[in-house]
């Protein structure tokens, strides 16, 4: 059995308290016990980056700290968040400057970041901690027959300094999906463009701009189904998606929702119950 | 010696009609400037592209390859052939860019469009001597605020790669805010000139950038343009433009984070685009599937040494006054009217319901005493 941490976010919690459930179920099923970080806050969201930097590293290190105060690595779903908390990591380990002036202040809490506590997004801790093997061998439903559109999301793959697979030419998302046993499709119009979801609230054109191109090709190729690990993407696939004029009425799923089902949780705890854009596939 | 195939963009608009793409053998040694120059020198020498330092000074060979923007100097052929496992090279020019012959694109336009942003100094003369014989003084500490910037050799690398570009035209380009940037951080600039400076970027879409990161990546000498967009809407704010949605995402997230150490999606459309039925649709919807709704997150143990981490942090930076107390104030209020309790009880009796998450919310206020 294997135990990490896990940061939720603002996404595994309130309304989404049932993507933590499924999540953490999913993984009882491959033998990981995730343990939820507590008293860890939102990473900053890339936001108070435009605030100030310094303020989104100190979140973050006191995150982070929270992890090592457990003695655990640290799993991040959302892309943003792992973005953001792997990027303030990298300046907390190379500026011991910056490190000990954060660390006087988490000092008052009790906490000191150390550097010790490794952060997995969910794509390089399937593949490098549970293993591909792991995976197929507790699919207990296959996904035969459902032709699944694999998509990245952004931040895992830019910039390189974080990135959790080969930027350019990534395969650990289709490794996964072909271990459920789909028919992965990663050859698509706008497989590479953002989700638009972080727009939304900055240049709402934008966010419609880009799901009409994602979904738009994901149509077009005559996948079932677009699958993402990041719950960003996910929301702005099934949430934002229905604010558009004309929407491609793709369904979408969560990674981990997907990897329930084949485990063999039913679609209602798996969480696929419930998108704006039903899930029709069984 | 090994080899690979690259299937290479060609077009010459005085003779064809449509692009087609012509594949050469090449060696697999060196770089991808190495492998373009083989091909001019031995296999096809009608081959037009860019290039003349070779050794990623100049910015002028940078390209695409399947699709991926990339400094062709910068690249070995050998990091190629393994990334994309056997399959072939397609050589494109620069995305977003016109195409003059093959490889070659009109960089007039981001050129342009840089211009609107002045990228170059406005000097201050109570900073900047006007008599020539006297030199205006920039201490090495100074020259850290925009030392990755003046590396940027307008390769345009970030404009083609750029996912704003793609979907907004006026948008300025990845590499024209940072060297916009570049001077607002200068202390020999003017202050009038940094404030046109704001209001170009805001008009040439500066809250349109969607922060994907691509620009980083692909950036051959380390420039950061995302990054740099933060920093110009963080300085925009603060300048007082701060009617935009993106500047009202902005103070939501300072402000709720600092109040509760999470931002709330459900009064987010609120706050930002005052759209109020938004949060009635959404509570009505999340009911009606039996969910719980959360009016604020579960304040969490530790929350007000969290507020002073935040605050110093702020204070330290001189910022602590960006947080709009008031805005935190009514939080407060909030919190403490669907609880009918003051915050520091709440966070205890949260904390010793420890890990439920379902139905917290409706426990804690039915042992509050709540509505």
């Amino acid at each position: 059995m294997v135990k990490v941490g896990f940061y939720q976010g603002c996404c595994f919690q309130g309304q989404d308290a049932h993507m933590f459930e499924t999540m953490k179920e999913m993984f009882e099923k491959i033998d990981v016990e995730v343990v939820l970080l507590e008293e860890t806050t939102c990473c900053g969201g890339n936001t108070i980056d435009e605030e100030n930097r310094k303020l989104s590293y100190a979140i973050n290190a006191r995150n982070i700290a929270l992890a090592e105060r457990e003695g655990l690595d640290m799993l991040v779903s959302c892309n943003t968040c792992y973005m953001v908390i792997a990027k303030a990591k990298r300046a907390l380990d190379t500026n011991k400057k910056l490190r000990d002036e954060i660390n006087a202040l988490l000092k008052e809490e009790g906490l000191e970041y150390r550097g010790t506590s490794r952060i997995y997004h969910l794509l390089d801790f399937f593949r490098d901690v549970v293993g591909y093997d792991r995976i197929r061998k507790a699919v207990k439903r296959p996904l035969k027959g459902w032709k699944v559109a694999a998509y990245y999301g952004c931040h895992v793959l830019y910039p390189k300094e974080i990135a959790v697979d080969n930027s350019d030419n990534p395969s650990s998302l289709q490794e996964i999906l072909k271990a459920l046993g789909a028919e992965v499709i990663d050859e698509y119009e706008g497989k590479d463009a953002c989700c638009g979801y972080h727009s939304f609230f900055t240049d709402k054109s934008m966010t419609l701009k880009k799901l009409n191109r994602i979904l738009g090709g994901v149509k077009k190729v005559g996948a079932d189904i677009v699958a993402t690990p990041c719950p960003l993407c996910f929301k702005s696939f099934d949430i934002y998606q229905t604010n558009m004029e004309n929407s491609p009425k793709v369904p979408s799923s969560f990674l981990p929702e997907i990897m329930a089902y084949a485990f063999g949780i039913d679609k209602e705890k798996a969480g696929l119950a419930h998108h704006l854009i039903k899930v029709e596939k069984e | 010696m090994e080899t690979a195939v690259l299937q290479v963009f060609r077009y010459d608009p005085e003779k064809d009609q449509t692009p087609y793409y012509k594949e050469y053998e090449v060696p697999v040694e060196g770089t991808l400037l190495n492998a373009l120059l083989y091909i001019k020198d031995n296999l096809d020498p009608t081959l037009a592209f860019r290039a003349f330092c070779r050794s990623e000074v100049c910015g002028s060979c940078s390209m695409r390859v399947n699709g991926k923007t990339k400094l062709a100097c910068k690249t070995p052929m050998k990091e190629l052939v393994e990334t994309w496992k056997g399959k072939p090279l397609r050589i494109d020019p620069l995305n977003h860019l016109k195409v003059i012959k093959d490889l070659v694109v009109d960089i007039d336009k981001p050129i342009e469009k840089m211009k609107t942003l002045i990228p170059w100094l406005v000097p201050d003369p109570r900073v900047v001597p006007t008599d020539p014989m006297h030199e205006s003084i920039i201490y090495p500490e100074e020259m850290e605020a925009y030392k990755d910037q003046i590396h940027c050799m307008l390769c345009f690398s970030c404009y083609s790669a750029c996912e704003a570009v793609e979907d907004n035209d006026r948008y300025r380009g990845p590499f024209a805010f940072s060297k916009a940037y570049r001077f607002q951080v200068d202390r020999r600039d003017i202050e009038t000139a940094k404030e046109k400076r704001i209001r170009y970027a805001i008009s040439g879409g500066l809250w349109s950038c969607v922060q994907c990161q691509k620009c980083l990546y692909v950036c051959p000498k380390g420039v950061k343009p995302a990054e740099d967009i933060q920093n110009l809407r963080g300085q925009a704010v603060k300048k007082g433009f701060t009617d935009k949605p993106g500047a009202k995402k902005l103070k939501h997230f300072v402000d709720w984070i600092y109040a509760t150490g999470q931002i709330n999606r459900l009064y987010l459309p609120e706050e930002v685009y005052g759209n109020r039925e938004a949060r009635e649709k959404l509570t009505k919807a999340y009911t009606e599937m039996g969910v719980e709704v959360w009016e604020v997150p579960k304040p969490t143990k530790g929350l007000m040494k969290f507020r002073d981490i935040y605050l110093e942090i702020l204070s330290k930076e001189d910022k602590a006054l960006d947080l709009d107390f008031s805005h935190v104030r009514k939080i407060d209020r909030m919190v403490s009217e669907i609880f009918k309790a003051d915050i520091c009880t709440i966070i205890d009796r949260a904390h010793e319901e420890g890990r439920s998450s379902r139905g917290l919310i409706s426990k804690l206020k039915g042992l509050l005493g709540g509505k």
